[in-house]
């Protein structure tokens, strides 16, 4: 599944993965942001930015085929607006639409594809983002897989009870009926969870192996980063 | 009705996501003095739940099948900030992990489904309560759904991406028929959990929570403006936005760009300096609203 495979590709170790998290997230956020402010037809800045991309992708050691394929997922809805502008006579934002958000999603990819989430989501925390909702992202993430395992038992389960036949899809009630029951695990489950966390004395936070420091070549990464894509922009 | 990166114009998305970061952080807020500890793992596993949920088809009509989007369940069972939270960390983990959405509009997806769409579910839960039941679940659920889609589309067409005004009028009919087929949905899911065990199903707390109700409105009336300048000509909205400043083309080149000092001409600052002042002027609301009610509920 999609975000197995990112999982494995984060536990890399190169240069990439190694950063603080924190710039990364700001490093991206300059990217997209530049990108987003770049003129559809200006095709060498974004020709420069795509070269950032590849040499992020080379540096971490991703399989860089399989990544430019993901990322064409965005592609039938770009291309489906790009295809309206540009029969609305407005090519330059038919073209802006597809290769811009072809190469955010590129980049999103490559600092999920080297950040591992528990700690991309860290970063986000040591950035200001509130607690609360932070733990939130986090717990959805931990249990999202024993969750939509748990979907698709139920709905094997029902379509089993349902009989073979012509109807291989799930009726309505049927379904509704595999969702409350899909709602009540998991509200059991996040009581279990709750005492197991007492239990294990947890103090609010989610401890880390590894504490997160910002030293200095994170805030050279990012300020270069941020330099070299703003120059490339005004230029 | 996730917005990815590049389709929504500078102004327009640096003005949701500065409208997205307090009405959130204010969520948060209410929700952590709402919220017991026992609260933290369930409103994740919940989360979870929603994302589990969308792999379950529900047939409707002949070949098609919907799922549950899941604002207006959650705002039924867990509480209306409770419920943005989770929705917001689902957009989050959608835009990060999934690639379903993008960065930079994370503001502009949080806003319409996580603040707005949450909110204008809940609005009937609040209003009606506990009586009649069903008629109120299957609105709120359409709501949700129909206000989140409205937003979405009146973002896009601010933002100048040019619609045939028949192809506006199908996305709203699709944006309909999903808003329909959530009311369903919530409503049997609802019943069913309901009928397991009626303790898992908040009692919706009649608060005199008058910010609630005020904010509800408010989604509720953007959501309508969304309608409007959707099914009016797409034409009429781009006037509009060029008249607030908002539909620069080209976008606002944000502050850095005040080396290119050659490259600007008086009228690409005028588009730049509305464009701030806006964003300005929404945060600030936001802010002193968010302050005003807080001191009001600490007092």
């Amino acid at each position: 599944m999609h975000h197995v495979l990112l999982d494995q590709w984060s536990q890399g170790s190169s240069a990439l993965h190694n950063l603080d998290p924190r710039a990364k997230i700001l490093a991206l956020l300059a990217f997209l942001i530049v990108l987003a402010t770049t003129a559809p037809n200006a095709f060498l800045t974004l020709a420069i930015d795509a070269a950032v991309l590849g040499a992020g992708i080379l540096i971490a050691g991703l399989p860089s085929g399989s990544l430019l394929l993901r990322a064409m997922a965005v592609l039938p809805f770009s291309l489906t607006f790009g295809l309206i502008s540009w029969l609305a006579g407005d090519r330059l934002r038919a073209l802006g639409l597809v290769e811009k958000s072809y190469l955010s999603t590129v980049a999103v990819f490559l600092i999920v594809g080297t950040t591992p989430l528990p700690l991309l989501l860290n970063g986000l925390e040591a950035l200001g983002i509130p607690r609360l909702l932070v733990l939130v992202a986090q717990f959805l993430y931990r249990y999202l897989f024993v969750i939509s395992e748990q979907s698709q038992h139920l709905r094997l389960a029902a379509s089993c009870r349902q009989g073979s036949g012509r109807r291989r899809r799930l009726g309505f009630r049927a379904a509704a009926g595999a969702l409350a029951v899909l709602f009540a695990r998991s509200y059991y489950r996040a009581e279990g969870i709750h005492r197991a966390m007492m239990a294990r004395a947890f103090s609010g936070k989610f401890a880390l192996l590894r504490r997160l420091q910002f030293g200095l070549a994170d805030g050279v990464f990012t300020l270069a980063i941020a330099a070299f894509l703003i120059l490339v922009r005004i230029q | 009705m996730h917005i990815p990166d590049n389709f929504l114009s500078t102004p327009v998305w640096a003005t949701l996501d500065a409208a997205a970061i307090p009405a959130v952080g204010f969520m948060v807020k209410r929700a952590s003095r709402e919220l017991e500890d026992t609260s933290i793992p369930l409103l994740g596993v919940m989360g979870a739940f929603v994302f589990a949920a969308q792999m379950i088809n529900f047939p409707v009509g002949i070949g098609t099948s919907g799922h549950l989007v899941g604002g207006a369940l959650l705002a039924f069972t867990l509480g209306a900030a409770p419920a943005t939270i989770v929705m917001t960390a689902i957009i989050a983990i959608q835009a990060f992990v999934f690639q379903d959405g993008g960065v930079l509009a994370l503001g502009a997806n949080v806003f319409n489904m996580a603040v707005a769409g949450v909110l204008a579910g809940y609005l009937p839960f609040w209003m009606w309560g506990a009586g009649r039941r069903r008629p109120v679940i299957f609105l709120g659920a359409f709501l949700s759904v129909m206000v989140s889609g409205s937003l979405a589309l009146g973002e896009l067409l601010i933002s100048g991406v040019a619609m045939p005004r028949p192809l506006v009028l199908v996305s709203m009919a699709l944006f309909a028929m999903s808003a329909l087929i959530e009311g369903a949905i919530t409503i049997s899911v609802f019943q069913a959990i309901e009928k397991l065990n009626p303790g898992l199903v908040q009692k919706p707390d009649a608060p005199n929570w008058r910010a609630l109700f005020v904010f509800s409105g408010a989604a509720l009336a953007l959501g309508l403006v969304g309608f409007l300048l959707a099914s009016s000509a797409p034409d009429g909205i781009q006037r509009l936005g060029i008249q607030l400043g908002l539909a620069a083309k080209t976008g606002f080149h944000a502050p850095f760009a005040d080396y290119a000092a050659g490259h600007f001409d008086s009228a690409w600052l005028r588009r730049a300096t509305a464009g701030l002042t806006g964003l300005l002027v929404v945060y600030a609301v936001c802010v002193a609203f968010a302050k005003m009610i807080g001191r009001r509920r600490s007092a």
